[in-house]
């Protein structure tokens, strides 16, 4: 944790560091910030700037389909979150609070699987694999865009919370049971607050990563489960207009209260 | 320990939000985004006490994929003229006979004996239009209804053209330029085309999708694109013309079908049958802008369509080519002319 300090320093003098990350920004953000003005656009062409007006967030407001997409969105996400966050805290105490044991780094590898592998490839299978399910059992619902989601998110959700332990004390929790706290009393006095604000911004990242996703959301959703990037990109062969802008940017707008307020919580160390 | 007796709880609940679906009076359509006048579904659910989920997707590919599986738990889908065909022949929709359907004397009998679903055993029509291209008359000031333009274009449009990011649209109108068979496997015929796109591309500027952002910006003068978005583009850019090439170009019709195993069979019988009636068609195209294929649903549109240069043809143009699905053998060498296309 010392080591990269040490070596910040001297990266910034390098010559050249502040064309090469100004060159990076601008090129990384300045369709964005294009997106973002175009939002904002009169008329509804999304490349020719006429006045300044709200008509599109009302427009997009107004817009059932905008509407009900970013509810179902929203669900998934919130209870995709729920479970992922709580199956991470789970993996990750196992793998951090517990002495080493065989098949260790198996257990890393099929945690994060789904970083790993295309998602594409992910979409696909998983796409065949509920067919079959609902073939024989029959249930259907938004249940199953919810378990895809969950199991897509638990490596984002399990890495700052694995994070988070790695960098706690062991020490604290060894002197309470020194104190003849119990392991439940342990866990709950003294790892859980600890543990806190790491599972707040494990919490924090899967559901923005829910948010966001495309391909797996595209193949899984069932009927009336069209979430709002998956409805963006149907709009595209018909002609964007400033109204997917709009959207556009509250999406992003929430996107970076999430993890600005991930990174508050996680740089807090106390 | 509240944590440990929650995980269980939480694990049922998960498992009562995903109840069947499958009530009665639930119509589940999968149709193109942006595609659907959200009047026709609020007219169809009031009449028939029905409720309509409505969910897009972005190419017939997408949604062949999810079909292909099944149990998407879709009723309706909206497959292009070529997918119906396909999907046909795959016994993925269900043959639910629109042709013995109360409002079938209402269509047009030009789109009744169609090579995708002769006779309409399985499909109705739902939008058709042309694919052409769209030439500012004030940047070029000579007749635009050639292909020419596009192959072997004129001063003032080179380097201010868009093409079609589409290996069909754009080989087919090749194949037309130089007089030759659509689906062609003569190897002579397909190295010449292949030379021509090739000696063409240097003139090209782009080739994208999105045409009428490409052209209302004035990134191009020419733009390949459908007769709808050319409407489109016209209304930002009244200089905008849509060519009726003679060489000929393509049409293209989106039909609803449903498929094999619909969960609600009869509500979607129902769709088929009330989008054939005129007033209804009519609202579909107020929305998606172009033409239906109901006879009598012009009373009901909109006076701007009625008039539309790119909706009506003029009645010197060629009749629009429906390009059938070439074999395995002949898509294979276009992509090779496409893929060398696109190096």
């Amino acid at each position: 944790m010392a080591e990269p300090r040490r070596k910040m320093k001297d990266l910034r003098k390098q010559p050249g560091f502040d064309f090469m990350a100004w060159f990076c920004i601008v090129f990384l953000y300045a369709p964005i910030v294009v997106l973002i003005i175009f939002s904002f656009n009169d008329n509804r062409s999304v490349v020719r700037w006429t006045e300044f007006s709200l008509r599109w967030y009302y427009a997009a407001f107004d817009n059932e389909g905008i509407r009900n997409a970013t509810i179902v969105s929203l669900k998934v996400a919130a209870v995709s979150t729920l479970f992922a966050t709580t199956f991470a805290t789970m993996a990750a105490l196992a793998t951090t609070r517990t002495p080493p044991f065989r098949g260790q780094m198996l257990s890393y590898a099929i945690i994060n699987q789904p970083l790993m592998i295309p998602e594409i490839v992910t979409a696909v299978a998983t796409l065949s694999f509920f067919s079959i399910i609902k073939q024989l059992t029959g249930v259907t619902g938004i249940g199953y865009l919810m378990l895809a989601h969950t199991v897509f998110c638990i490596p984002f959700a399990y890495m700052p919370i694995r994070a988070r332990l790695e960098d706690m004390n062991l020490t604290l929790e060894q002197a309470a049971a020194d104190l003849y706290a119990t392991p439940i009393q342990v866990f709950r006095k003294v790892t859980m607050p600890l543990l806190a604000p790491g599972i707040v911004a494990g919490g924090m990242l899967a559901f923005v990563v829910s948010l966001d996703d495309v391909i797996i959301t595209l193949m899984v959703a069932g009927p009336g489960e069209t979430t709002l990037p998956v409805y963006i990109l149907g709009q595209i062969r018909r002609g964007i207009t400033p109204e997917i802008n709009a959207v556009s940017t509250l999406l992003l707008l929430l996107s970076i209260v999430l993890v600005s307020a991930f990174f508050t919580l996680g740089s807090k160390k106390k | 320990m509240t944590l440990k007796r929650s995980i269980p709880a939480l694990v049922a609940a998960s498992f009562m939000l995903a109840t069947p679906a499958l009530a009665e009076g639930e119509l589940n359509i999968y149709n193109w985004g942006n595609y659907t006048s959200p009047e026709l579904i609020e007219k169809f659910e009031e009449k028939y006490d029905i409720e309509v989920n409505l969910d897009g997707y972005d190419s017939n590919e997408t949604m062949l994929a999810k079909v292909r599986e099944g149990n998407t738990g879709y009723d309706i889908v909206v497959p292009g003229d070529s997918t119906v065909k396909i999907m046909i022949e795959q016994g993925m929709l269900a043959e639910i006979k629109p042709n013995e359907m109360e409002n079938f004397g209402n269509m047009d009998p030009k789109w009744v004996d169609v090579w995708w679903d002769p006779g309409r055993n399985y499909s109705v029509p739902w939008q058709w239009g042309t694919t052409s291209f769209t030439v500012d008359t004030e940047v070029f000031g000579g007749d635009i209804n050639t292909l020419a333009l596009m192959f072997d274009p004129p001063e003032e449009l080179k380097g201010r053209i868009n093409m079609l990011n589409d290996m069909h649209d754009v080989i087919n109108a090749g194949l037309r330029y130089k007089g030759y068979d659509r689906c062609n496997s003569n190897t002579d015929e397909l190295r010449n085309v292949t030379e021509l796109l090739i000696n063409a591309k240097q003139y090209w500027r782009t080739m994208d999708y999105s045409t009428i952002e490409k052209l209302t910006s004035n990134d191009v003068d020419l733009s390949q694109n459908w007769n709808g978005a050319a409407m489109r583009a016209r209304a930002q850019r009244p200089t905008l013309q849509y060519a009726y090439p003679v060489e000929g170009f393509t049409g293209w019709m989106d039909n609803v079908a449903v498929l094999k195993d619909a969960p609600n069979m009869e509500n979607a019988k129902l769709f088929v049958n009330f989008i054939m009636e005129p007033e209804n068609a009519a609202l579909i195209s107020n929305f998606a802008r172009y033409a239906n294929g109901i006879k009598g649903s012009e009373a009901f549109m909109d006076e701007e369509m009625l008039s539309a240069p790119e909706i009506v043809m003029p009645a010197d143009a060629p009749t629009p080519d429906f390009v059938k699905p070439c074999s395995q053998e002949v898509t294979d060498m276009y992509n090779k002319i496409w893929t060398k296309l696109k190096q």
